[in-house]
């Protein structure tokens, strides 16, 4: 289990704990629980897993908007 | 130049009125094309003109957050400081609904508590339609009277933060303000005394509700339901007689329930509670306490479930004569042998996990469709 930030550059940080063979589709979906859904910077691609994006517990800091 | 505040402009709640947009917001709106090209220069009577093009309210949208002409208008208005009596009749005008709704939002953003509701509350009397941009650029139903709900009761509306007004009771007990009269007060006093006389009180209400808003009758099933959740059922209501009673009543009932419901839910208490007051006025009693009962036992179905079946046996253990003993047994094995498989379908979910984020987390995957967390 890893736990992935994600900053709204305009104060929200939103920690999001998930599988690291979760597919970007699937972190989207928890993000959105959250927060709403949004555009992300850099765009990815929905199938493709964390793992094979490298995004590791705690470093990986995403950005949407 | 034409991003500053005019000079004669006086401050509001103690900084430059163009403040109340936070900062970023306020850059979008800077930069944005309608800004730039429609509102340069505007006074208050070209204001107008252009509130009355207006036909759609909402805050940003888009994953850049771009901001709406409404959000616009709004920032002008905050810019050049029309007149009260100004906002006043942009708020009184019938023929042009955003114009209404601008000049309630610009109200609600500067003008004192007793105003807000004074100038306000005539427009719950509005039902028009109105279309709404949500953050993700689509457009939504919403009606003049929703919106006027959520400036008096929410902090936050189209991506502004509203102002801190004092709650409504709050100034009628100063005096400032009078008990608040609903537009449907007579239909429902009547309404009141044919209840008091009967017993099938339950038809009547219905019938009135079918008189206000015909969608309601679907909830009528969810109240009945104690076990269930109201708070997020009545949140998710949105006809308007049901908002009407909400307001009615807690002026009303206030005085009653103050006590009672205080201690309870801090947060609900304007809301949901008289709501609640309004549909079974003389049954409430006993549903409080039904109410509270079946939520207790809940509860301590919860606890069973967790000592895995350890509650009852406790039970049955502790009844010394030979007949409870026997029947505890029985009541026990069937008992126990659900829990049992409750608990196992709970561990393939995962939301069982002695970790409560963890169990969240996983309850919400589960909601999502996706496999529990390794841990």
């Amino acid at each position: 289990m890893i736990e992935v930030v994600l900053n709204d550059r305009l104060g929200k940080k939103v920690r999001v704990k998930c599988n690291d063979d979760d597919t970007m589709g699937d972190l989207k979906k928890l993000v959105a629980a959250q927060t709403g859904t949004r555009e992300w910077y850099p765009i990815y691609k929905d199938h493709i897993t964390l793992k094979d994006y490298e995004i590791h517990d705690g470093m990986g800091q995403l950005y949407y908007n | 130049m034409a991003n500053r505040t005019d000079p004669a402009a006086k401050s509001i709640r103690g900084t430059n009125p163009q403040n109340l947009v936070e900062k970023i917001l306020r850059s979008k709106i800077y930069q944005n094309t309608y800004w730039k090209e429609q509102c340069f220069g505007l006074t208050a009577e070209t204001l107008v003109d252009k509130a009355m093009e207006l036909d759609h309210l909402g805050g940003t949208y888009g994953g850049n957050r771009k901001p709406t002409p409404f959000m616009c208008l709004v920032m002008k208005m905050l810019q050049i400081q029309p007149e009260k009596e100004i906002v006043i009749e942009f708020i009184k005008n019938e023929d042009y609904k955003y114009v209404r709704v601008l000049g309630a939002f610009y109200l609600r953003l500067t003008g004192t508590d007793v105003d807000v509701y004074r100038y306000l509350e005539p427009l719950y009397n509005d039902y028009r339609k109105l279309r709404r941009k949500l953050a993700d650029g689509q457009f939504t139903l919403t009606h003049v009277d929703e919106v006027i709900d959520e400036l008096l009761t929410k902090d936050y509306s189209c991506d502004i933060a509203l102002p801190r007004v004092k709650r409504r009771w709050n100034l009628e007990s100063l005096g400032s303000l009078e008990p608040r009269r609903s537009a449907l007060e007579e239909d429902f006093e009547e309404e009141e005394e044919k209840e008091d006389n009967d017993q099938p009180a339950d038809e009547l209400e219905d019938r009135a509700y079918e008189k206000v808003n015909p969608s309601q009758n679907r909830d009528r099933d969810y109240d009945r339901d104690y076990d269930r959740d109201y708070d997020r059922d009545y949140e998710r209501e949105r006809g308007r007689g049901r908002d009407r009673d909400r307001d009615r009543d807690r002026d009303r009932d206030r005085e009653r329930d103050r006590d009672r419901y205080r201690l309870r839910e801090e947060k609900d208490y304007g809301r949901e509670r008289e709501g609640r007051e309004r549909d079974r006025r003389d049954r409430d009693r006993d549903r409080g306490r039904r109410r509270s009962r079946s939520r207790s036992r809940s509860r301590s179905k919860d606890r069973k479930d967790y000592d895995g079946g350890d509650y009852r046996k406790r039970h049955a253990r502790s009844s010394a004569s030979p007949r409870r003993h026997g029947d505890g047994h029985e009541d026990d094995e069937p008992k126990k042998k659900k829990e049992k498989k409750e608990k196992k379908e709970k561990k393939d979910d995962g939301t069982d996990h002695p970790d409560p984020e963890i169990a969240e987390a996983n309850k919400l995957r589960a909601a999502l469709g996706l496999k529990p967390l390794k841990v």
